[in-house]
C-alpha cells in the first residue's frame, strides 16, 4: 500500500507543503486543516514473498510441509524444518503456520494475543449491579464469588492492572451471602418461636 | 518497583459521540517496540499493535466537533438559564429556578471543559497494510503530544528523513501512483 499520501477527508494527494510541517496546513483541495508526519517506512519498498527453493540433493534437509522444498530454518515453536514459504517471521522469531495459529488461539505467543476477557470486571459487575434489585443477589453473589475464585490467577488486562476488583467482588459477594444467611436464620428462628 | 511493559499515552476515550452513555472506550499505550490500542466494552478488551518499524505516517485532521458541541452546550445553558430566571419568577416557585439553575450551571461547566480541551481532530495512523483511525486521540493538543512522543521512537526504529529528502521521495511516490 505504498501509494501516495492522501487527505483523509477528500482523498486528494498531499504535497510536500503539507508534510512534516510544524503547524497545521490546509489541504490543497478541500482546505481542511491537517498535519501529516511521514516516516521512512512510507518510502521503503515492500519485500517480495519467497516461495521456497526446490530440493536438489537427496541428503539436504527438506521442509516438513513441502518435502520437495529445501528447509531454511527450524520452527521455534515445534522444531520442524521449514522452507522459505512456510517460514513465518514474527519480529525476529520464526514459526510454522500451525504454531502461529495455535499460539494465537491459546495465547502462547503474547504478541499475537488480540483479545482478553476481564473476569475481574465481570465479577465486580455481578456483585454490584444486582444490588439495585436486592433479591437477585441470592443468585448473583455465588456467581460473582465463583468467577472471582475461578479466575483469580487468570491474566487480567494486558496493561498493568491490580486485583482490587476481584478482592472487592469477593468482599461484596461474601457480605451479600452473609446477609442472606442471617435473613434466612432470622426468619426460621422467628417461625419456630411463634410455632 | 517493577517497570511496566506499557506506558499510557492517552486516557480512555469514548469511541462514540455519546461518551457519557457509551461504555465502549479506547486508549493508547506505548510499549518497547510498538504502539498498542485497547478497545474495551468494560468486560472484554481488544488489542491492536502497531510496530514502530511499520508505521509509515500519522495524519491529524482538525474537525469542527468541538465548535458544534460548544454551540449546543451554550444553547442548552442559555435555555435552562432563561427558564431559571424567568420561569421561576413567573410561577413564583423557587424550586424551578434552583433546578434549572443547577442544570444550566452543569451545561456551562461542560462547555468550559470542552473549550479548555481545545480543537478536536481525527487521528489516523498508516502502515503498509492499513489506515487506522485512533479514536483515543480526539484533541489536537493531545495529538501533538503523542506525535512528539512517537517521533524519537520511530526515528530509532526506522532512521530519519532529511527535510530535503522528503519532497523528492513524495514526488516519486506520486508518480508511481497508478
Amino acid at each position: 500500500m505504498n501509494g501516495s499520501l492522501d487527505c483523509p477527508k477528500c482523498r486528494a494527494p498531499l504535497t510536500e507543503a503539507q508534510v512534516n510541517q510544524e503547524r497545521l496546513t490546509p489541504c490543497p483541495a478541500c482546505g481542511t486543516e491537517l498535519l501529516a508526519e511521514v516516516f521512512p517506512a512510507l518510502f521503503r519498498p515492500i519485500a517480495a514473498g519467497q516461495d521456497g527453493e526446490r530440493l536438489l540433493v537427496e541428503s539436504e534437509a527438506s521442509c516438513f510441509y513441502h518435502p520437495e522444498k529445501k528447509a531454511v530454518r527450524p520452527c521455534e515453536g515445534c522444531g520442524r524444518f521449514l522452507c522459505a514459504l512456510c517460514d513465518c517471521e514474527l519480529h525476529g522469531e520464526h514459526f510454522c503456520p500451525t504454531c502461529l495459529e495455535v499460539g494465537k488461539k491459546k495465547g502462547k505467543i503474547k504478541r499475537l494475543e488480540n483479545e482478553r476477557t476481564l473476569y475481574d470486571s465481570v465479577a465486580l459487575a455481578l456483585a454490584v449491579y444486582p444490588m439495585l434489585i436486592f433479591y437477585f443477589t441470592i443468585v448473583t453473589a455465588p456467581m460473582a464469588l465463583f468467577i472471582a475464585v475461578r479466575y483469580w490467577n487468570a491474566p487480567r488486562s494486558i496493561v498493568h492492572r491490580t486485583r482490587w476488583r476481584l478482592v472487592l467482588a469477593v468482599v461484596i459477594a461474601v457480605l451479600q451471602l452473609v446477609g442472606w444467611a442471617a435473613l434466612i436464620y432470622y426468619f426460621t428462628t422467628l417461625k419456630r418461636r411463634h410455632g | 518497583m517493577a517497570e511496566h511493559e506499557y506506558q499510557r499515552l492517552t486516557r480512555s476515550k469514548s469511541r462514540s459521540l455519546f461518551g457519557i452513555v457509551s461504555i465502549s472506550r479506547s486508549s493508547l499505550w506505548v510499549g518497547r517496540d510498538h504502539l498498542l490500542t485497547i478497545d474495551t466494552n468494560g468486560y472484554n478488551e481488544t488489542y491492536k499493535r502497531f510496530y514502530f518499524r511499520d508505521i509509515q505516517a500519522v495524519i491529524l485532521r482538525k474537525t469542527t466537533v468541538w465548535l458544534v458541541s460548544l454551540i449546543v452546550l451554550a444553547g442548552c445553558a442559555a435555555v435552562c438559564g432563561s427558564i431559571a430566571v424567568f420561569g421561576g419568577a413567573l410561577n413564583g416557585v423557587p424550586v424551578v429556578s434552583w433546578v434549572f439553575g443547577i442544570i444550566a450551571a452543569c451545561f456551562v461547566l461542560a462547555a468550559l471543559l470542552d473549550l479548555a480541551g481545545g480543537p478536536t481532530c481525527k487521528f489516523q495512523l498508516r502502515t503498509a497494510v492499513q489506515t487506522e483511525d485512533l479514536s483515543a486521540i480526539s484533541r489536537v493538543r493531545r495529538a501533538r503530544k503523542v506525535i512528539a512522543r512517537l517521533r524519537p521512537l520511530l526515528s530509532e526504529a526506522q532512521g530519519t528523513l532529511t527535510p530535503e529528502e522528503i519532497p523528492a521521495r513524495l514526488r516519486e511516490l506520486q508518480s508511481a501512483r497508478p
